[in-house]
């Protein structure tokens, strides 16, 4: 917006923000207000999303894979084997070594000798090989297929874990990137938006600059898409109004003017005045 | 603005010294203010309903996550349907909370944007209200913006421009008076006294001119 007479111009990037005070003030309550609400509503919907997936990891831990069966272990028992867990007991300091915790059904009848229930668990299969006299545990017939079910599970779960993970990442990832992109965005037709307010408020500017020199130039039209149209038009209405006024002044001057030398008096002083005022005036709507 | 002269102080009756905002009159400029104000509106719905869902999904998958698991360990149990309203309850109560939330954000938020766009309208309806006096030819005093109002360099521009043109057209009217008065007065030339009569004529013309306009700067 270089020069106002020039009706050719066209928007450019580099003189976007013409009205620095009126254009950051409204795009910064936009971007503003649009951060706040992201980032206020995007941590409550963080905070959801994390309840969320530890209650659906619990879910998932709360599914027990089946266990994995023990070699030598009674077939007929059927059960899985629990997995031994250390002993949350600390050293006692006696350098004892720490007792591991026995085995559900193992403890109780250990060494009696009895032919109770619990004892068949603790009974191991073996097959001798007579020839040797060699014991060797067996092995149960569908032994791979649990191991294969225990594993299939448990990466299942670690899986799902993984899933959930990723879920509640792309979540919070997914809002970063559309706040940064809304931030942006906003940022970038805020300004555009606002100036096509400020780009006619700074062209009238241009045209009171001169107004206020005594220059009435032609008022050209606003650029396609610019707002304030009516405002704009009214500003066309008050610069036409003012060079009324100069034609007027001109008129009934020249008429003076001209009067005057018909009655000569050219060389009055008033005559010369009038003759001055009417040669700035005319200039002033050329 | 109920009364725009009494913005610009020029042929109001009643003049005041500082004019009041009114509520009835802050939509100044519909055009101007209703597409700032619909737009940051609009946005903010759009953000706060489409995060909003996103709350209510994540509660609600985790409440069908807790129910599922309720199902499996309380089969057929009354409390499990009693979790499981009180659950459907908790999720229930989120939209209601959300949508409150968003009801009082547009609201409050489009009362705050039809204030803020006021005090750009404002400026810009007391100027044009100048601009119409302007192609009228009247120029009269021009008087400050309400505290608060922005567009103030553009204001400060146009009541320059204004103070200047009106001194100009106050200094023309003085030159035109004082040549009405000394040509008048003076004799004219003994080959042109048959001119007189136009020029008296002329210089009447212009004597009822530099009225008028005296008339029009108030």
């Amino acid at each position: 917006m270089t020069r106002p007479g020039d009706r050719s111009y066209k928007r450019s990037w580099k003189n976007l923000l013409i009205n620095k005070r009126y254009q950051l003030r409204f795009t910064l309550f936009m971007v503003g207000l649009s951060a706040l609400l992201m980032v206020a509503l995007g941590a409550w919907v963080m905070w959801v999303a994390n309840e969320t997936t530890a209650v659906s990891m619990t879910s998932v831990r709360g599914d027990a894979c089946p266990r994995l069966p023990a070699i030598g272990q009674a077939a007929a028992a059927d059960d899985d084997v629990p997995v031994q867990r250390p002993s949350m007991k600390l050293d006692d300091g006696d350098g004892s070594a720490p007792a591991v915790a026995p085995a559900p059904g193992a403890g109780s009848g250990a060494g009696s000798g009895s032919g109770s229930g619990d004892d068949d668990h603790r009974r191991v299969n073996v097959q001798i090989d007579e020839s040797s006299m060699t014991l060797t545990a067996t092995v149960p017939p569908d032994l791979a297929d649990r191991i294969t079910a225990h594993w299939t599970c448990e990466l299942r779960q670690i899986a799902t874990f993984d899933r959930l993970e990723r879920g509640r990442l792309r979540i919070l990832w997914a809002m970063i990137a559309t706040g940064i992109a809304l931030v942006l965005g906003l940022a970038l037709y805020g300004i555009k938006m606002t100036h096509r307010v400020a780009g006619p408020l700074f062209k009238v500017s241009l045209y009171l600059s001169k107004m206020r020199d005594g220059r009435f130039d032609k008022v050209y039209n606003l650029r396609k898409g610019d707002q304030l149209v009516d405002f704009y038009d009214q500003f066309k209405h008050a610069h036409g109004g003012v060079v009324t006024m100069q034609r007027e002044d001109i008129t009934r001057v020249a008429a003076v003017v001209a009067a005057a030398e018909a009655a000569g008096l050219s060389q009055h002083p008033a005559v010369g005045e009038l003759r001055e005022l009417l040669a700035r005036k005319e200039k002033s709507i050329e | 603005m109920s009364d725009p002269t009494a913005a610009t102080g020029l042929t109001s009756p009643v003049r005041t010294s500082r004019h009041q905002r009114k509520l009835s009159n802050y939509l100044l400029d519909k055009n101007l203010q209703l597409r700032y104000i619909l737009l940051v509106t609009i946005l903010s719905a759009l953000i706060s309903g489409a995060l909003g869902y996103m709350i209510y999904d994540q509660s609600r998958l985790a409440s069908a996550s807790i129910e599922r698991d309720l199902q499996v360990l309380t089969m057929a149990d009354t409390s499990r349907q009693e979790f499981t309203s009180i659950l459907a309850g908790k999720d229930q109560a989120l939209i209601y909370e959300m949508v409150a939330l968003g009801f009082g954000l547009v609201i409050i938020l489009s009362a705050y944007l039809v204030i803020m766009t006021h005090k750009v309208a404002g400026p810009l309806f007391k100027v044009s209200t100048y601009f119409d006096h302007m192609a009228e030819g009247r120029l009269g005093a021009v008087t400050p913006l309400r505290r608060g109002d922005m567009l103030q360099d553009f204001f400060s521009d146009f009541k320059s421009m204004h103070e200047s043109l009106r001194a100009r057209t106050q200094s023309d009217a003085a030159v035109m008076e004082r040549a009405v008065t000394a040509l008048r007065d003076a004799p004219a030339a003994a080959d042109a006294a048959g001119a007189r009569g136009g020029l008296l004529d002329s210089l009447d013309a212009l004597g009822h001119h530099v009225a008028t306009r005296k008339k029009q700067l108030g």
